[in-house]
């Protein structure tokens, strides 16, 4: 058992115990290491200003994604290699910063760390869309134009990490620590799944702390200290992706960025919904569990889930049970899940050819932006009728819905505007949304009433 | 020579490596203190009682502070009137009440906790309609006019009047308000803060803590963004810091952070304005009467001037030939509403941009020669409704330049035809303009000093009274200053922005930095090139720069100059008169410029996207065309920002729910216009620095262009009578109406 974390930053080793693991990455960075190049802005992972790059092992390499250090902690680096904009070039100016110089791509400069180590991320991650790659940057001077211009004129060009940092040195001193679980005050991280069941059980209101993108705003923003965390980290067989028959099976650490990709060509109708979810530096972060757990009733990946008949795997120290995604949620926030059990893996049926799947997102701006609404629809028909139909909202109850009493209206009807227009109705009597910062019960309202319409041009014609 | 180059941002390689220095990355000082404040949950209250004592019995806490401590309470860039600490009555959520020094964040959050205040909560007015129905105002309206309004529209074929509504706006600069103070000898203050207006920084914490303004230093190296949202309200933060310093005699530094940043300041102003418009049978307006109502929040900060501003905006680039424009500054119980890039311009520029819109629809005919034929021309069609000639006028060519280039005929035919096929989206097309005067209102802000050494090595320092907020106006004068002296660029260095170096010097603001400061710069180097050139004579020879300043030195020619500009020609009174109003010769110049947008509406979820933006702008000769360009793009998105998603939603008890990224949505990369053609014309300003024009805010207001275009695809479905539409139009603002016009138009049609 070990009783610190071990990183490394900037190439250097850096070992960290006590309550300095609890520390934000971001702070971390800034106060104890007086690296000031990392901005922090929002402290909620929103605007990318604090993004570095995080490498861990895969394989005999290290890999390297972007992340928002302000909502990762320091517990959650362990055996992991920071780089910042003050190490991406090991001293040198590197082809993107060049770029940004050159293009105007910098203006007052707060944001320009960020999307410096934000378009380095690309690089890593063979991302040509620039857009894509800055999804999760907000810069208020630029208008964007000149750092898209920088990251296509750059990305050829830049070094990869390891080019810079060579892994094997990195790998060869995190080895030893590999093989050991760690245990801090509350913090555990162990090293097989009967350890973690164990722990959670002893500490019922641990928290599993995977991406720790919403743990992060808790933290930051609500001064939420946690009663115990439990890391997966170390726990093998749930980083797997594969497809099972004709079910998807999603491990529990496989972050959402991973799920996007296996899921590009297998539903394709998700991959708007998946680009619109949220930034890369989020995605990279955040898990389909997590999602998932956190039991948002806006969670852009649910209302998929539901129409889809997803199942959880949970397991405890009596084994594995399944639950449906839809059953999962007993209330607002309140979970199907005993004190024991950790969601393991995500089971998802795919679509079948004769589906038709459509899947909606509504939010203020189309991208990284928490939903106002979200619905998911899934047909069946034979010819011009419905066979069956399943229709999930998000945004207008407590939890994700399932509306029955439409869902039963469709069923067997000619498909036709008109269908769809009642069926609006229907739909707008079964839920009773309220008015917050993402919209009027009004305009909720009556966006569950026109998305059957959407779904009939959309879908049906 | 390096002006009309494109020289890259003076601080681009600190940006683009980390290290750019902001106030919070200055490293931490021995024995300095974290400073913050305890603001009030409520809008409008009475302090009942106040007890700080057990906040002072907290370990780790080194100072709480009242009101009581400070020597003068009042500040305020135009009227003194705002209290920087509640006395006894709090006037908005988010005014500061009692000022926390401490050694940890830890103990700044346990001191918070532990004062104890009893609060007599009052009711407060929220919204400019509740202000109006109280007769709650700050100062008294004014006016502008022109002719005889109400002959005009008893002889006008048609009038149309209606109520525009715009929502406030954040600045959301990434770098929230920061200042850290360092205690000198004998009393003395170094601040170093994030501000716009290091002078007024300075002003306000001599004057507070009763200190000459010669023992407070100012220094602004940069900002992380200021927006107009530094300009006065950066003074709070910088005084709460020196005040800690002067008590404790230690260094102290406070950091806003986000939300609460965006829950205390000021934002742009929300403005409820009357209006009523006569016009021919043809479209050409012949009068208009608009009642522009400000929401100023709880104390005047900037908004009389943001208002003279509105006002002198609300004809835009069109000729009217009888005006009637009042103004009239709402005082709510929000916090004060302050300056924002185009201090008011915008709210004025659409108002107007919306009556042309809607007598377009009003009549079934094209708005673009709707606004074509309104446009200002030749003589008599020139003059300002407060008296001023629109000289050097390029707004007809950037009309017909911009229809042109930009297929504008095609393109509204195409939106026709996909109108009325489509069953699923709406589009909307429309080219507006922008005419925006370039000075302060206000005569005597209109000057600016520089100092500018040059060393026995050759090289160069000059410091301005400019602050930079990446707005390039340190690479600018670096580009002005190295022609004038006929000196390498890398010779000239822009120093940190010091009361020390540039007293008195008025606020980065107005778009007009690079003017005013570029041309004190240009003034201190003509007369250093003057006594070179007077060496070199007497020598003769080629010398090197190098050398001809050696030998000046040697010759003892001081090397060493200041530089004065006071902006020619501009005037403006406001007459006391109701019939009057203000009238004068406010501006220096006019910045000008034509956008043309098309927008594609979702007609079931109300989202929008802006499919194609093309804009064209009289920027005069550009001393340097990448800066500027950075300016136009961003400019207009930030706009973009304030008219589609930026919505401020508050609570019935007037608490901000946007307050921070998750829920106040700024412009993101995928919301840049797919088409996104910037462009301006050849055409120097005869009467400004190097030909130029100043930049900074029109770009902003030329994003009208998009509101119209969504106003205009709702006329699709608004049944033949105009689309009301508020401003920003969000999705939800859309959806609501095209729904109640489609349910509105199946219920005449049934």
């Amino acid at each position: 058992m070990r009783d610190y974390v071990i990183l490394h930053v900037n190439g250097e080793p850096v070992r960290v115990t006590g309550d300095g693991i609890f520390e934000s990455l971001s702070r971390f960075l800034r106060v104890r290491r007086g690296a000031a190049g990392t901005k922090v802005v929002c402290e909620e992972g929103d605007c990318g200003a604090c993004t570095v790059l995080i490498g861990r092992r895969d394989g005999d390499r290290l890999r390297y994604r972007a992340v928002n250090s302000c909502i990762q902690f320091v517990f959650q680096l362990d055996l992991a290699h920071v780089v910042t904009v003050e190490g991406l070039g090991a001293g040198a100016l590197t082809p993107v910063q060049d770029a940004m110089v050159r293009c105007h791509g910098a203006q007052c400069g707060y944001c320009t760390p960020g999307f410096v180590m934000a378009i380095a991320g690309m690089c890593e991650e063979e991302e040509t869309d620039a857009a894509r790659g800055i999804t999760g940057n907000l810069c208020r001077c630029t208008g964007y134009e000149p750092i898209v211009k920088a990251a296509n004129e750059s990305f050829a060009t830049q070094k990869r990490m390891d080019a810079v940092y060579p892994s094997a040195p990195i790998l060869e001193r995190i080895a030893e620590h590999e093989r050991t679980p760690v245990r801090i005050a509350n913090f555990f991280k162990p090293k097989t799944l009967a350890d973690a069941i164990a722990f959670k059980s002893e500490q019922p209101r641990c928290v599993i702390v995977q991406g720790g993108t919403d743990f992060g705003v808790w933290c930051n923003k609500r001064n939420f200290v946690p009663p115990a965390v439990l890391s997966l980290d170390g726990v093998e067989g749930l980083s797997d992706i594969s497809v099972d028959g004709r079910e998807l099976v999603v491990g529990a650490r496989v972050p959402l960025a991973e799920f996007e990709r296996a899921v590009r060509d297998l539903v394709p109708e998700l991959r708007e919904i998946m680009d619109r979810f949220g930034s890369p530096q989020i995605k990279n972060a955040g898990t389909l569990a997590g999602n998932i757990a956190n039991a948002s009733p806006i969670a852009d990946t649910l209302p998929f889930l539901y129409v889809t008949g997803a199942t959880l795997e949970l397991t405890g120290l009596a084994g594995i049970r399944r639950v449906a995604v839809a059953d999962f949620y007993k209330g607002y926030k309140t979970l199907d899940l005993r004190a024991d059990e950790i969601i393991t893996r995500v089971r998802i049926p795919l679509p079948s050819d004769g589906d038709t799947l459509r899947l909606y997102k509504v939010s203020k701006r189309s991208h990284l932006d928490i939903s106002s609404f979200t619905a998911a629809m899934l047909m069946r028909r034979t010819d011009g009728r419905i066979d069956s139909m399943r229709v999930a909202y998000g945004g207008v109850g407590p939890v994700v819905l399932r509306l029955g009493k439409t869902e039963e209206f469709l069923k067997g009807k000619a498909i036709s505007a008109e269908t769809f227009a009642e069926a609006g109705e229907i739909a707008r009597g079964e839920i009773a949304p309220i008015s917050d910062v993402r919209g009027a019960r009004e305009f909720r309202l009556q966006l569950a009433e026109n998305a059957l319409c959407r779904f009939y041009y959309d879908a049906c014609l | 020579m390096y002006i009309g180059k494109d020289v890259p941002h003076d601080s681009a390689l600190g940006h683009v490596t980390g290290r750019s220095l902001y106030v919070d990355d200055m490293p931490r000082l021995a024995h300095e203190l974290i400073v913050d404040f305890l603001w009030s949950p409520h809008a409008h209250a009475t302090i009942l009682s106040l007890d700080v004592e057990p906040a002072r019995a907290i370990e780790g806490v080194a100072g709480v502070y009242t009101y009581r401590d400070l020597r003068h309470n009042r500040l305020g860039p135009i009227d003194q009137d705002e209290p920087l600490l509640v006395e006894d009555t709090v006037m908005f959520r988010g005014q500061p009440i009692v000022v926390i020094a401490a050694e940890s964040r830890e103990a700044i959050r346990a001191a918070k906790a532990a004062i104890r205040i009893e609060y007599g909560v009052l009711r407060p007015i929220l919204t400019i309609e509740d202000a109006i129905a109280a007769n709650s105002y700050l100062g008294e309206s004014r006016f502008i006019r022109r002719g005889d309004v109400d002959a005009a529209f008893a002889s006008a074929d048609h009038v149309i009047e209606g109520i525009f509504e715009n929502g406030g706006q954040d600045h959301f600069y990434l770098e929230s308000q920061a200042a850290l103070a360092t205690p000198g000898e004998l009393g003395a203050l170094t601040v170093l803060s994030s501000t716009q207006h290091p002078t007024e920084v300075q002003e306000v914490i001599a004057h507070l803590l009763g200190l000459d303004m010669s023992q407070v230093v100012v220094q602004t190296k940069r900002m992380g963004g200021g927006f107009g949202g530094k300009e006065a309200q950066a003074t709070h933060p910088a005084v709460m810091v020196a005040l800690v310093a002067q008590k404790l005699g230690r260094p102290a530094r406070i950091v806003y952070d986000k939300d609460s940043d965006m829950h205390v300041t000021g934002k742009r102003h929300p403005f409820r304005n009357r209006y009523r418009a006569g016009f021919t049978r043809a479209g050409e307006l012949v009068a208009l009467r608009v009642e522009l109502y400000s929401d100023g929040g709880a104390y005047a900060d900037l908004s009389p001037a943001v208002m003279a501003r509105a006002m002198t905006h609300a004809e835009n680039a069109y000729f009217i030939p009888n005006v009637d424009i009042r103004g009239t500054v709402c005082r709510t119980n929000m916090p004060p509403n302050t300056a924002f890039r185009g201090f008011g311009g915008p709210q004025g520029v659409a108002t107007i941009e919306n009556v042309l819109e809607e007598i377009a629809q009003f009549l079934g005919k094209d708005a673009y020669d709707i606004r074509r034929a309104n446009c200002y021309g030749d003589e008599p069609r020139n003059t300002t409704p407060y008296c001023q000639v629109v000289e050097n006028n390029t707004l007809p060519r950037l009309f017909t330049e911009l229809a042109d280039r930009c297929d504008y005929r095609a393109r509204m035919k195409a939106v026709r035809a996909f109108n009325a096929e489509s069953k699923t989206q709406l589009k909307g097309l429309a080219l507006t303009a922008v005419k925006f005067g370039i000075s302060f209102n206000t005569k005597f802000l209109n000057q600016a000093s520089a100092l500018v050494n040059i060393y026995l090595d050759g090289s160069v320092q000059v410091s301005t009274g400019a602050t930079e907020m990446g707005q390039g106006v340190n690479t600018k004068i670096r580009q002005l200053v190295a022609d004038t002296l006929g000196v390498q660029l890398e010779r000239v260095q822009v120093m940190v922005t010091s009361t020390e170096k540039s007293n008195n010097a008025s606020a980065t603001a107005a778009s007009s930095a690079a003017d005013l400061n570029g041309s004190a710069a240009v003034d201190a180097c003509s007369r250093l090139r003057a006594r070179l050139d007077e060496v070199l004579e007497r020598h003769g020879g080629n010398p090197s720069w190098e050398e001809l300043v050696m030998l000046a030195y040697h010759d003892r020619v001081s090397l060493g100059e200041r530089g004065f500009y006071a902006t020619p020609r501009i005037d403006w009174t406001w007459l006391s008169s109701a019939n009057t109003g203000g009238y004068g010769h406010p501006f220096l110049y006019f910045t000008m410029g034509t956008a043309c947008s098309e927008v594609l509406i979702d007609r079931f979820t109300g989202t929008m996207k802006v499919l194609r933006s093309d804009v064209l702008m009289d920027i005069g000769r550009p001393i340097n065309p990448g800066v500027d360009r950075g300016q136009l793009v961003g400019g207009f998105i930030q706009g973009m920002g304030w008219v589609t998603t930026e919505e401020l939603r508050y609570t019935e008890s007037g608490e901000l729910l946007s307050h921070s990224p998750t829920t106040y949505k700024i412009p993101n990369v995928h919301d840049v216009p797919e088409v996104f053609n910037v462009d301006w014309i050849e055409h120097e300003n005869p009467v400004n620095v190097a030909g130029s024009k100043a930049v900074g805010e029109p770009p902003l207001l030329m994003a009208i262009s998009v509101w119209c275009a969504a106003k205009h695809a709702l006329s699709f479905v608004a049944n033949g009578t105009p689309a009301r539409l508020r401003l920003p139009a969000t999705n939800e603002e859309l959806l609501m109406r095209i729904t109640e016009y489609t349910k509105r138009g199946a219920a005449v049609a049934g």
